[in-house]
């Protein structure tokens, strides 16, 4: 061979406890390429990552850097090939300083053994400022944004001097600006001849960054091309193996009376002066970037947050909601974003999370019946589509989409008349993400209000009526679902339109 | 779709190895439990006389009931250290009603009202003072102690009312009662654990507060009721600890019993940090602790060292448990 790619992995095997998840899988990646890994969730991405990381040992196949075949016994191994990962899940000790987590395992020191804090520091800063970051690298972890905190996993990985970064779902809680930047920089790395392998959901990103992609189905890989041939259909299409259309789940129908009303709440330093009436059958999106105060909206309508004020009405008769407990009488649901922290507990089984709301369903006399649940779990497995053979496995178990259709189905079974969903395509992958999408469709069709909560525009326009733009708290543009853009809804949703005066 | 559905299912039994590793994992402390009885019985034949059976069970039975209790608020993410005290609170608080009414049953309701009571307290301080479990069930531990000393003098208070023995000194066909009360009070916890939306709520809370508080769970409320619940547990292992002897001593009854039932509990296999546990396997954990205080009588092992070996299986048991 006279010219070999700079990362060469040849014929990958991995199996766990007989399960093959790897089929024979060959990934090249150029020097100073940005490779986007495609593929639903499960197709095999992470074990392909963690195998050439050290996390884990392949069965078999070969990885060459360089042209020189090496064996990542090891995540140490790994690093020392100058390869970082870049995990979804952020690794930081907030109770450490900026610097001192950009250096944790590799500490600057002195000959007497003391550590060297303003070169750190210096370097920390100077690393980040190339990401136009502009934080204190003495400021502790735990105060910043979650945004700073996947920036200063990135920076880490700038500071080890890597030739090949892995980046998994990088841009998941970072605001549109951010991104851009991280966009930039990823192009100026590739410059300098670093490598890159980008993993991701959101197609239109991978659209705009990578140069060559690799789809992976089922643990076997289905193609590898450049990305400027191909459109986002058709790289869909070879995720899934099957076409997903764009189209807007959402048509018009009449609406039925108002059943949520809010009028001036304001929760100081969160949210202020927000008015919006939502009607039965109706589906309203609330968008903007991260640090606009829509969860923290919602949390407080949904009693989790206390410190409010401003009058919620239900049905035009006014409550006072200041536990979760009162939100479920009143009627309304909330799916929460972050489904790990929020939403599943993950030491229950798949049927003990669905009923948990509603255990007073499931009881004769005061005692659970299990087998009233099952049959109430086979009833919403079948509805929603629930993937899980087990359903005495505990959640954690199942895939994100599977998880989050559980969490739904809990929801259905209160009979919750408003629904929240907050972020609820977050880590789907793009099949389970569609029948989301229906079925909130579906509830909006049976007469139920529906409230959606994304970062994402494009989502929002899916599948909503009407979109709220949110923007340090306020409401600051309202559009019809089909006549609002991305493009409007960014102009807003960064503060640099505003549009108060037709609210009201 | 077929392979999606593979990825998720992780075949149990294709294996032998597979087989018991996953035994191991479940049922470990029955394991453990079933092998050092058999290692006891090779090693001094005295073990499996019946009496020395009986003898054990009378013997954890006050420690068993305080372990469930124990295992219910370590499920939920928590600690209580004040049962010993509380016990000796109870106990002092129970013989001065019972020696001032002359009725067996006021002495016994006064036990479960003082537990019940010092529980709720830890309850009010965790849920709504929102103080660290340990913190809070720390003060109650010196606090409760201290007043049990004061209304006692320091000393033991005795009954004055015959029959009040009777409690924990009859025996009703095999078993002696104080066992049948274990017994009773292990199928409380359990049903209550088990078939029962609090117990539901419980495992949920231990697991993940912030999802249960966002699943509508009155999170606080199910706090209070978990350590009003081992509170009045204590009220019952009060009870059966003074009337075995008619008497309870306000400096060192209840001593170190915190100890054993988190020892007890944590052989057992909950996760001190809550949400994952059986009260069957605090129910053998009890068990084990028993058999090894009977063999170390049984074959002279001087008292001093028996809270060293006490130490070493305790350590030995959460090693071997399984990690995630």
């Amino acid at each position: 061979m006279d010219r070999q790619p700079f990362l060469m992995m040849q014929n990958m095997e991995k199996s766990f406890n007989g399960v093959p998840v790897l089929k024979n899988v060959t990934l090249e990646v150029e020097k100073g390429e940005i490779h986007a890994l495609l593929g639903e969730n499960g197709a095999g991405k992470s074990t392909l990552m963690n195998l050439l990381g050290g996390v884990h040992q392949p069965d078999g196949g070969t990885i060459h850097i360089n042209g020189q075949e090496v064996k990542m016994a090891n995540p140490r191994v790994s690093q020392e090939h100058g390869i970082s990962f870049i995990h979804q899940e952020l690794n930081m000790v907030s109770d450490l300083r900026v610097y001192e987590n950009m250096f944790l395992g590799s500490e600057l020191r002195n000959r007497m053994g003391f550590l060297k804090v303003e070169e750190m520091c210096q370097k920390t800063y100077e690393v980040m400022a190339k990401l136009g970051v502009d934080i204190d690298p003495k400021e502790y972890v735990r105060n910043l944004a979650t945004s700073y905190k996947q920036l200063i996993e990135i920076s880490k990985a700038l500071l080890h001097n890597s030739t090949l970064i892995i980046m998994d779902e990088p841009t998941t809680s970072l605001a549109e600006h951010e991104v851009n930047r991280l966009f930039e920089l990823m192009r100026n790395l590739k410059k300098s001849g670093v490598s890159i392998i980008y993993i991701s959901h959101k197609l239109k990103e991978i659209k705009t960054v990578c140069d060559r992609f690799t789809v992976l189905r089922d643990g076997e890989r289905v193609k590898t091309g450049a990305i400027e041939e191909e459109d986002i259909e058709t790289i869909t299409r070879l995720m899934v193996g099957k076409s997903i259309s764009q189209d807007r789940f959402i048509h018009e129908h009449q609406f039925g009376p108002v059943s949520l009303e809010v009028v001036n709440l304001t929760s100081s330093g969160l949210f202020r002066n927000i008015h919006f009436a939502l009607r039965q059958g109706e589906v309203l999106g609330f968008t903007g970037l991260s640090g606009d105060g829509r969860t923290e909206l919602f949390e407080s309508l949904f009693g989790y947050r206390k410190k409010y004020s401003g009058e919620v009405r239900i049905h035009s008769k006014s409550v006072k909601i200041d536990h979760p407990r009162k939100a479920v009488k009143a009627g309304i649901g909330l799916v929460p974003k972050d489904r790990k922290e929020n939403a599943i507990i993950k030491d229950l089984s798949v049927i003990h999370n669905m009923s948990l709301s509603s255990m007073g369903h499931f009881e004769k006399s005061g005692f659970i019946q299990d087998r009233m649940e099952r049959k109430k779990f086979q009833k919403y497995k079948e509805m929603l589509n629930i993937k899980v053979h087990n359903p005495r496995i505990t959640i954690d178990k199942l895939s994100g989409g599977n998880q989050q259709k559980v969490i739904i189905a809990k929801w259905l079974e209160v009979g919750a008349d408003i629904l929240i969903f907050d972020n609820p395509t977050q880590g789907i992958d793009v099949g389970a993400k569609q029948e989301i999408y229906h079925e909130i469709a579906e509830l909006a069709k049976l007469g139920k209000s529906v409230i959606i909560l994304s970062s994402e525009a494009p989502e929002v326009l899916r599948i909503c009526h009407n979109i709220n733009v949110m923007y340090q708290g306020e409401i600051t543009a309202r559009f019809s679902g089909d006549e609002a853009t991305e493009e409007e809804i960014m102009n807003y949703a960064t503060g640099s339109k505003r549009e108060a005066a037709k609210i009201g | 779709m077929a392979n999606i559905d593979a990825k998720e299912y992780k075949p149990q039994g294709s294996t032998a190895k597979s087989r018991l590793s996953w035994l191991w994992s479940e049922y470990s402390v029955i394991i453990a439990f079933v092998i050092i009885f058999i290692a006891s019985s090779i090693m001094n034949p005295r073990f499996l006389d019946m009496n020395n059976q009986l003898n054990i069970l009378m013997q954890v039975s006050i420690i068993g009931i305080i372990a469930m209790g124990m295992t219910v608020v370590m499920l939920s993410g928590g600690i209580d250290l004040s049962v010993g005290s509380v016990l000796a609170l109870a106990g002092v608080i129970s013989v001065l009603a019972l020696n001032a009414s002359g009725s067996i049953l006021v002495g016994v309701f006064t036990a479960l009202l003082v537990g019940s009571f010092a529980g709720f307290l830890n309850g009010l301080m965790v849920a709504k003072g929102r103080i660290a479990s340990f913190i809070a069930t720390l003060g109650m531990m010196a606090g409760a102690r201290s007043i049990a000393l004061y209304i006692a003098d320091g000393g033991s208070v005795s009954g004055e009312v015959t029959g009040f023995t009777a409690i924990a000194n009859s025996d009703f066909w095999i078993f002696d009662v104080p066992v049948l009360i274990f017994i009773a009070m292990t199928a409380l916890v359990f049903i209550l654990m088990h078939k029962t939306r609090f117990g539901r709520y419980v495992y949920a809370l231990g697991s993940n507060e912030k999802a249960a508080l966002l699943s509508a769970i009155r999170v606080d409320r199910i706090k209070i009721g978990v350590y009003t619940l081992i509170g009045t547990l204590v009220g019952v292992a009060a009870v059966i600890e003074t009337s075995r002897l008619n008497s309870i001593s306000s400096s060192s009854s209840g001593a170190q019993y915190e100890l054993d039932a988190i020892a007890a509990v944590i052989i057992g296999g909950t996760r001190m940090t809550g949400g994952r546990g059986k009260i069957i396997g605090t129910l053998f954990g009890v068990l084990i602790l028993g058999i090894l205080n009977n063999m170390m009588n049984l074959m002279n092992v001087s008292p001093h060292l028996q809270g060293f070996v006490k130490g070493l299986i305790i350590i030995i048991a959460v090693v071997f448990q399984k990690r995630e």
